[in-house]
């Protein structure tokens, strides 16, 4: 008999969980995501979600409203100042790899709101350096991610870099 | 369903023709670029100076390869501008207190370019994708277009002994604008300071971009009117002249300077015949004896 | 050659070289009538010659390397300053330095002054020889030059101000050689060709004028693609075309004069009484149309600088260039010609023609190389390779000038002109109406030289 109510309340328990909202579940969020999308000049980067939660604690600093915290954001709160949760809250959902496609192009222009949406490598960069910047985070090119030999060849740089005529006093940059 | 089509078409034929044949009045007509023509908006308080940009128009146009990696920041201790190897250039300018402004300098791609109005075998065309092009197999190498070109934009290959040809910016048109693609640089920045899109789009972003962050930003985009308007429009976060722009620029397009003098040729070829001929026969009538009507005061 | 005269040596100034027995043959004509050791040595004792032989030692191979390697081989390769002396100089100096042959050409034909004839086959010379040899600086300095023709007949760009410059040249050297080609006509012994020219002289002359008033202009308007390159003291938004038109006509006409001094200084012996009996006389009235020139374009630069509102630029370093050029090439020019016209000093008129000249090289000097890109912070100084090779083309020039003046009857009057037919040129004067002070007109040397071919016991 305790067994069977045991069970039924177990039950009801995952039942609510499941059904419960997605922002509300703790143990979706990665601690670790591999970012992909510039292996043709980069290696991937291993970025580390969990020790961004613990600097930065509060979500809507880089998820805007989607996790379900409101975005204090002025150009935002204009119209998003009852916003909630969002059913995806990963970058690559709204900010599109490829945001110049004739296909993106023609869908922006339907647009009334967003239609100065950055593509993902800007999402990426311009929501991430600024903070950097202001935190000590890693602010150059290679910090993040490092070249590959697609992108050393790409940029002239490392075993395709030109000869030096003059090699004094060179910086190189990152 | 047919015939209410036809009936369609009449109307606004009709409609076009009588509205069509008033014309321009005012005599000059000024082009604001054709309607699909696309082109970037360069945001400057965007830009790091990392020269993807550069390195990405290196590797799509196939250019020589640099005489510096593209991650050499040292390049930026003196002001470059584009050459026969380098379509594109990012400049550096120490122009506020907060930090340096990079400024991306390349083809800008103009509605009325002065380049294409100097050059007297056609070699340029404006597509109306908006991309200004060339054609090296009729270029003579006159290089009036690097006279014309008020942003000192197009290189020439001296170096060629044989086929020495303009070298620029074409906006990525053979490989990808024609197929509606972005160009290459704009696909390759990071922190997205190109955005690429129809002209008259990009002036709402620029302009909308401005009203909600005017700290930000200098209220004027540059491009827009400057000598006719160009497709490559420009937004900075200090004054532009501080950062490398012409702002004594004018908003007529090149050519417009050379209108009146072109205007002027056909009235000299038609005026001058008839008034030297005029001269010659006022001049020499004394001393005409072979027929010409000359009265002669009849003897006292 | 005055040694060769001294000693009896006979110079070709007609067909015959016994009158009515032997004539010249083309070889001899072209050796002037001395043997081959004659010219040599009257060549090779002209110290000029040495000269023009260390010049073209060193500037002939610098015009193959041009060819061979390319631009970058002997210019700066810069895309700032892409046009630099070759053009600046060769083709924007030396063309308004050309416009005699239309404005003389004007006077006699048009105007129906037949007193400048002795002049007038120089000033033609002079324009075309001008004219030619920009085309030729052109083609050093183009980047493709074997596509010269392709304006004409491949591609099509006429809303080019280049497009207009490239016709009209072509046309008007068409032009200028027939005019030419009348002492040439005399020269070869082909009367009928001369003929031929002298009945469309008039529409030549008429062709002249419209396309020299337009092309003058043209090569200002080329300078309005650049507005805001050339320093505002040099630039006019409205009169650009209209300052370069109006400064050819003194240009051309000093242009004359300076040839008429050197040629009378170093050729005497190639002038006949004609040319040079009337020469003083021909340059105070050419001097006359300088001055009036000058005078115009002094007032025409001041109301572009007033157009433009731009009198604030003349104090500055600029500024005070720009007082140089006008004060040395148009200024002093005209206080001097005001000055000796009047006291016919020929001596002082032929230096004052000098200063114009000058005058109108350094305004293009500046308009495209010295003042251009005003706004940027270094100057470019053309390379010595690009300086040797404009003198080395220069050169050419002037041994072609020598060339043609030694034979054709430019100088000096061809002594069996119409040696056929003498075909009545229209509008001129019939027997009985010629006017008794015409002395050296066309008319009494046609007489002259009638009265001499009727003179001669012909076999």
């Amino acid at each position: 008999m305790y067994a069977v109510r045991n069970w039924l309340f177990g039950g009801v328990f995952m039942l609510v969980l499941i059904a419960s909202p997605a922002g509300s579940r703790a143990k979706e969020i990665p601690d670790s995501i591999s970012l992909g999308s510039l292996a043709n000049l980069y290696e991937k980067v291993d970025f580390n979600h969990a020790k961004h939660i613990m600097l930065v604690k509060d979500c809507a600093e880089c998820h805007h409203h989607t996790t379900g915290t409101l975005t204090q954001n002025p150009d935002c709160v204009r119209c998003h100042k009852n916003s909630g949760a969002t059913a995806v809250v990963a970058c690559k959902d709204c900010h599109k790899a490829q945001p110049f496609s004739g296909a993106a192009l023609r869908e922006k222009s339907k647009t009334a709101y967003h239609d100065d949406i950055l593509g993902l490598k800007g999402a990426y960069h311009q929501n991430c350096t600024g903070c950097h910047r202001r935190m000590g985070g890693p602010t150059g090119c290679q910090d993040c991610h490092v070249r590959n030999k697609k992108g050393d060849a790409f940029y002239s740089a490392g075993a395709y870099a030109p000869p030096q005529a003059h090699g004094e006093g060179r910086q190189r940059g990152n | 369903m047919k015939r209410r089509d036809f009936l369609k078409g009449c109307m606004a034929c009709g409609a076009a023709a009588t509205l069509g044949v008033s014309g321009n009045a005012w005599g000059i007509n000024s082009f604001e670029g054709y309607p699909e023509g696309m082109g970037v908006l360069v945001d400057l308080t965007r830009c790091v100076g990392c020269r993807s940009c550069e390195a990405a128009c290196n590797k799509e146009q196939k250019l020589p390869a640099p005489d510096a990696p593209f991650d050499d920041k040292s390049v930026f201790e003196e002001k470059r501008r584009p050459t026969e190897k380098a379509y594109t250039v990012v400049n550096r300018y120490d122009a506020k207190p907060g930090g340096p402004v990079y400024r991306k300098i390349q083809c800008n791609h103009c509605n009325e370019p002065a380049c294409l109005s100097s050059c007297f075998v056609n070699a340029y065309t404006k597509t109306k994708e908006g991309a200004v092009i060339y054609n090296p197999k009729v270029c003579v190498g006159c290089r009036n277009c690097l006279i014309a070109c008020p942003f000192y934009v197009p290189g020439y290959s001296y170096s060629s002994a044989f086929n020495p040809v303009v070298k620029k910016c074409i906006f990525c048109y053979d490989t990808r604008l024609k197929y509606g693609n972005p160009p290459a640089c704009v696909e390759v920045c990071p922190q997205e300071v190109l955005t690429f899109g129809h002209r008259n789009e990009l002036l709402k972003i620029g302009r909308d971009r401005i009203r909600e962050k005017p700290d930000r930003y200098v209220d004027h985009i540059f491009g827009e009117k400057e000598v006719g308007g160009t497709s490559w429009l420009y937004l900075a976060g200090v004054n532009f002249d501080q950062v490398g722009f012409d702002t004594t620029m004018s908003n007529d397009p090149i050519l417009s300077n050379v209108k009146d003098f072109l205007g002027i040729v056909p009235m000299v070829l038609t005026i001058w015949p008839a008034l030297f001929t005029g001269f010659h026969l006022l001049a020499t009538k004394k001393n005409h004896g072979d027929g010409h009507s000359g009265q002669e005061d009849p003897k006292p | 050659m005055n040694r060769h005269k001294a000693n009896g040596v006979k110079i070709v100034d007609s067909h015959y070289k016994v009158p009515g027995k032997s004539k010249w043959g083309l070889k001899e004509k072209l050796l002037l009538g001395l043997t081959p050791w004659q010219y040599v040595i009257q060549a090779v004792r002209n110290p000029f010659n040495w000269i023009l032989a260390a010049i073209f030692a060193v500037g002939l191979p610098l015009i193959a390397v041009r060819f061979i390697f390319g631009l970058a081989s002997v210019t700066n390769s810069s895309y700032d300053y892409p046009w630099g002396l070759f053009l600046t100089f060769g083709l924007f100096a030396m063309v308004p330095l050309s416009s005699s042959g239309f404005m003389l050409g004007t006077t006699v034909e048009i105007f129906g002054r037949h007193d400048f004839e002795p002049i007038e086959r120089l000033a033609l010379l002079n324009g075309l020889l001008g004219y030619l040899f920009a085309v030729v600086y052109l083609l050093v300095d183009l980047g493709q030059p074997w596509r010269l023709p392709y304006p004409m007949v491949v591609a099509y760009g006429p809303v080019a101000v280049l497009f207009l410059v490239g016709w009209h040249v072509a046309t008007y050297l068409s032009v200028q050689v027939c005019e030419v080609s009348v002492s040439f006509f005399e020269w070869i012994g082909f009367p009928l060709g001369k003929q031929g020219v002298r009945r469309i002289t008039l529409g030549l002359t008429v062709a002249g004028i419209i396309l020299s008033t337009l092309h003058q202009g043209a090569l200002g308007a080329l300078y309005n693609y650049a507005p805001g390159k050339v320093h505002p003291l040099w630039y006019s938004s409205a009169f650009q075309w209209l300052h370069f038109f109006v400064s050819s006509i003194p240009g051309g006409l000093c242009m004359v004069i300076v040839v008429s001094t050197i040629v009378r200084k170093t050729m005497a012996w190639r002038c006949d009484a004609n040319f040079l009996d009337n020469l003083d006389k021909l340059t105070i009235s050419l001097a006359k149309g300088a001055s009036m020139g000058l005078i115009t374009y002094l007032v025409i630069k001041l109301m572009g600088i007033a157009h433009d509102n731009k009198w604030e630029y003349l104090a500055t370093g600029y500024g005070a260039w720009y007082l140089f050029e006008m004060g040395i090439g148009v200024i002093l020019p005209l206080a001097l010609f005001a000055y000796s016209i009047r006291r016919k000093m020929v001596g002082l008129i032929r230096f004052s023609a000098f200063l114009t000249v000058f005058g109108v090289v350094l305004n293009r000097l500046n308009t495209g190389m010295i003042t251009f890109n005003w706004k940027m912070a270094e100057r470019e100084i053309p390379t010595l390779r690009e300086a040797i090779i404009s003198i080395t083309l220069f050169s050419i020039y002037i041994v072609t000038w020598r060339f043609l003046l030694y034979r054709l009857p430019i100088l000096y009057t061809w002594k069996t002109a119409d040696e056929r037919a003498i075909a009545p040129a229209r509008g001129y004067v019939t027997e009985g109406n010629a006017e008794p002070s015409m002395a050296g007109s066309y008319r009494s040397r046609i007489n002259d030289n009638v009265a001499w071919i009727a003179s001669q016991q012909w076999p």
